[in-house]
Parts: structure tokens; sequence; C-alpha cells
């Protein structure tokens, strides 16, 4: 197998099907079902471009549109395409891509040398420091090489071979994003008898449940996506739009969407347009559009290494795919200890896990006083369920000392009135001010 | 874009349409004073909320309405014939 870091099993990528690619004049294979992004992972090439200013190495952090990093240009001649990011762009036999901002090449580039002298180039260097000494003739020499290094990518010159279309549209519920959310949502909508038109960015619907080992309704995960989206498909009143990105909500409810019909073709046919833009005027719309993670700030997390969590776990499930060899994963949310489990069952090495975040915060005032008063305590998390079914509930913060609710969504809280319990809490905090926090106070002014 | 309910031809977008400024101002006699047509002519309000507006929907019926449209949310309140008495929704 030529795929170094490509998994024996697992991922809905399709093993039988492999797709050659080039990329910096390179011939890699992939697999049907991956991003550009995923196909160079999986032959172990993290390096993909130089940043703008410094040409510091550039690798691939995240796993869909929230990528920051992965920027390549695609195709040749007039269909090239700067900018692109190896994230989101479907792979097809005979892709070529580039990496940019370097020159001779991502590996070995002339540019970087401005790492070196970054000292004397601070944040905020303007390209008019060069219009010293003021005579034109200086300037243009100067323009030569400035001109050179600006900007991120190249544009084609040649003139753009495609047609674009333009689509208006109608629909009773819109729904963005295809996650289990997003069908779900489609199903029931389009059950109620509404016209339905939903949308996913991807070139699959399933979102974030793609790869990953749930199930839905007692239904394995990609049987239910499965059964779900044929069940859309089959709907008259459904409309089904993959590859399509919304990009704006207006007025009256008027969303902007762009489909990308060919751009996952090698050869597309003349006939079909190669973008399509819809202007889409919906009753509803349901944002089913799920989270992006983003990258904790320390030093260096611009370099090839740093991915996000979310995005590891979808290259290791759904691409099946080892983004590395060894780890540490930074949890800030409960979620990255998926990515650390998956990393895990990848044979990756799973180094540490660090997690930041304090424990319950058992010891404030109040929760030492509770636990003297001798009230059962249990710190966990609640379901919404349980709040609206509480007898008490109380808010609780420095300022507020504690305060009890009463009314939640215009529905009282028990009987209506503070409960016995709070009218507990709310004498041991008193007491606790008077003895404890006033107690240096008294002592002073005696 | 605005998603504009026209009397006769329903809801249709902004793009159809013209808007013909302020239908409050009542428009004055013949032999009114200078002064009241010089108010009617060029003096007109900048009222921050509901506000009652002429629109044309010219690439549709082609007829004048009015509506009340908020100018600060854009959200549009009602929608009447010229002769109906002005729709003044709060």
């Amino acid at each position: 197998m030529k795929q170094p870091c490509r998994l024996p099993s697992g991922g809905i990528v399709d093993r039988a099907q492999p797709l050659p690619f080039e990329f910096d004049g390179v011939a890699y294979e992939g697999l049907a079902g991956d991003t550009l992004a995923a196909a160079l992972l999986a032959n172990g090439k993290h390096l993909v471009g130089r940043g703008f200013k410094y040409h510091r190495p550039r690798g691939i952090a995240g796993a869909g549109v929230d990528e920051p990093n992965a920027f390549v240009r695609l195709g040749r001649d007039a269909r090239t395409e700067p900018n692109v990011r190896a994230t989101t762009q479907e792979l097809f036999a005979g892709l070529e891509a580039a990496s940019q901002n370097c020159w001779p090449s991502a590996r070995l580039d002339i540019g970087a040398i401005n790492g070196f002298v970054s000292r004397l180039i601070p944040a905020g260097f303007y390209y008019k420091t060069f219009m010293w000494p003021p005579t034109p003739k200086w300037w243009l020499r100067y323009e030569r090489v400035i001109r050179h290094a600006a900007g991120v990518g190249r544009v084609p010159t040649l003139p753009d071979p495609d047609a674009y279309e333009h689509q208006y549209a109608h629909c009773d519920v819109l729904v963005v994003g295809a996650g289990p959310a997003g069908l779900a949502a489609a199903r029931a909508a389009a059950h109620s008898g509404a016209r339905v038109v939903l949308c996913d960015e991807d070139h699959v619907f399933g979102g974030g449940l793609l790869g990953v080992a749930a199930t839905v309704d007692g239904a394995v995960a990609a049987e239910w996506i499965a059964a779900t989206v044929a069940e859309l498909a089959d709907h008259p009143d459904v409309t089904l739009l993959r590859r399509t990105t919304a990009f704006g909500h207006y007025d009256g409810n008027l969303v902007g969407l762009v489909e990308r019909v060919t751009d996952h073709l090698c050869a597309p046919p003349e006939w079909m347009p190669r973008q399509r833009l819809w202007k889409l005027r919906a009753r509803t719309v349901v944002l089913a559009t799920g989270a992006h993670e983003r990258l904790i700030a320390y030093a260096n997390n611009d370099l090839p290494g740093t991915m996000l969590a979310g995005a590891v776990r979808t290259y290791v499930e759904r691409y099946a795919v080892r983004p590395g060899s060894r780890a540490v994963v930074f949890a800030n949310n409960d979620r990255a200890y998926a990515t650390a489990l998956a990393l895990h069952r990848a044979g990756v090495v799973v180094a540490a896990i660090v997690d930041p975040r304090a424990g319950p915060a058992l010891d404030g005032a109040l929760p030492h006083a509770a636990r003297d008063a001798g009230l059962p305590l249990e710190f966990r998390d609640i379901a919404e369920t349980d709040v609206r079914a509480a007898d008490e509930l109380w808010v609780t913060s420095s300022s507020k000392e504690v305060l009890a609710i009463v009314t939640l969504d215009g529905k009282p809280i028990g009987d209506g009135k503070p409960g016995p319990v709070f009218r507990r809490m709310y004498g041991l905090y008193q007491e606790f001010k008077r003895t404890v926090m006033r107690a240096g106070r008294e002592k002073a002014a005696a | 874009m605005l998603l504009i309910p026209c009397p006769w031809c329903g809801p249709r977008n902004q793009i159809e349409f013209t808007c013909g400024g302020d239908a409050t101002v009542p428009r004055p006699a013949p032999e009114a004073p200078e002064a009241e047509w010089m108010r009617y002519v060029y003096v007109r309000d900048n009222p921050m909320g509901p506000h009652v507006e002429w629109w044309l929907h010219g690439a549709g019926c082609r007829q004048w309405f009015k509506l009340n449209r908020d100018t600060r949310t854009h959200e549009i309140l009602a929608s009447a014939p010229p002769d109906a008495p002005p729709a003044t929704e709060p």
C-alpha cells in the first residue's frame, strides 16, 4: 500500500477505488471519499505551504472550512484556483495541487529568510518604507521584488473557461447542515408537508456523524444516515443540495447558497456549470451548522503538527488516517477524550492528555457552609428536565450571594416562593458572612 | 432583500418594487399658501420605527400601494391599497 499512514480498516473511504493525484509535482495516491488534506496526511505529508510573512512552514490544522493554514493552489492553466482549502477540496483522480507562498518548494523556501530577520520586520511593517530614497527610480527597483513577495496565492492569467449559473428558488423550510440535527430537522419538516431544501457543504450527508461509532434511534449511525437520506431523496417536496455552502442570511430569510457543481470532477462536461448561485427565499431557516473549534494560543502553534482535536478525530474515524505517531491531547472540553480514544485505537501513542480545567468548584463558601451543616451535596451535570422538575432553584455568585428563583419561563418553581432549603442556606450564608468574613473587621473596630 | 407583500400580487422580492417615500404627508389644497406647499414638497420626517411609505410594484402589477415598514428593523407590518385608510399598526 502506497499510503503509509492509512489505517487498514475503518473510515468511510473506498479502499477499492484508489485515486492518483499530484502535489507539488510528486505523484501520490488517495482513496475515493478523501479530501485533499486527508489524502496528503495518508501519505504522511504534513507540510503543505508557507506562511505569508515569515514563510513559516504550514501544515493541516483542521478538517473543514475552519482550516486556517492549508491553502493550496489547485489545477493548472486557466483552471487554476488559488487559496483552496485542502481540507474542503474533494479528492478526484488526476487532481493537481501545489503549495503556495514558497519558492522553489515548501521544503526549501528562499522566503523563509524573512524568519531569520524577523526582528527587523516589526508587526505592521509597511511596504512604503521602501519609498526611500524618494525617487521613482528606486521605488521601481524595489517594487519588482515586493510585488513578487506580496499576496497569498497567484491568480490565473488566462480567461475563465467555465460557465456559472444563477438560480432563484422558494421553500418552506431551509435546513443548513446535514449532520444528525439537520437530517432529523429536514425529515420532521418533510413529514409536516413542508417544501424542504437541505444543503450541506460536504459531498456526503451525515456531518459529524460520519465514521463515528454511534447509534441514532437505535440504529448504527451509518445506517441511520443512509435510511434518512434515502427517505428524503424519495420525498417529492425535498431538494437535497450536496457540496453547497450557505454563505449569507439576508432580510426576509433570503439565503445565498453556492453549489460547487463540477469542482470535484477532473474533466467536467462542457454543458455543466462550474458553480451555481442559489438565491433561496425560505419561510423558515434551520441552522444546523454545528460548531467550530478554535486553536489554543501557545508558541509555535502555527507549525505543522498542531491540529484541532475534532479534526484529528475526523481524520482517524472518517478518513481512516493516522495523522501522527505520538500525540499530546489538550482537552478544554469533554469531546477531546473521544479524540484521545480514537488516536489510541488507531495505534497512535497518546503521550499525555492535558486538561487545564479545574475540578468541580467544591470549595466555595456556600459548599463549605452546606457541608458543615450536613446538607447533602452533589456536583454533577444536570439535564434541562431536572431543572424544570426541581423543587428549588438558586443562583449563587459573589454579588448575588444566594438568590432563590421562583419562576422559570413563566412557570413557578415549587410553590412559587423561596423554599425551606433556600431559607436555611441563606441563613447559613449570612452567619458565614458575620462570623468569618467580617471577623477581622470587628476585631479591628474593637 | 425585503419580502414585500403587494396587496394585489402577494409577497414578492424587493427588486420588483420602487419606494416612493413618505405616505403620511397630506397633499394641500391647490389654493393653499406657498409655505404649506413648500412643507408638502420638501419637509420630511425621518422617523425611527413604524413608518407608512408609498411603494410601486413596477415589475409586477404596476400599482402604487402603502406599506408600513419599521425603519429600524426592516420588519414589514402591513400593506394596503392607496385608498385604504393609512395602515398604522403599532
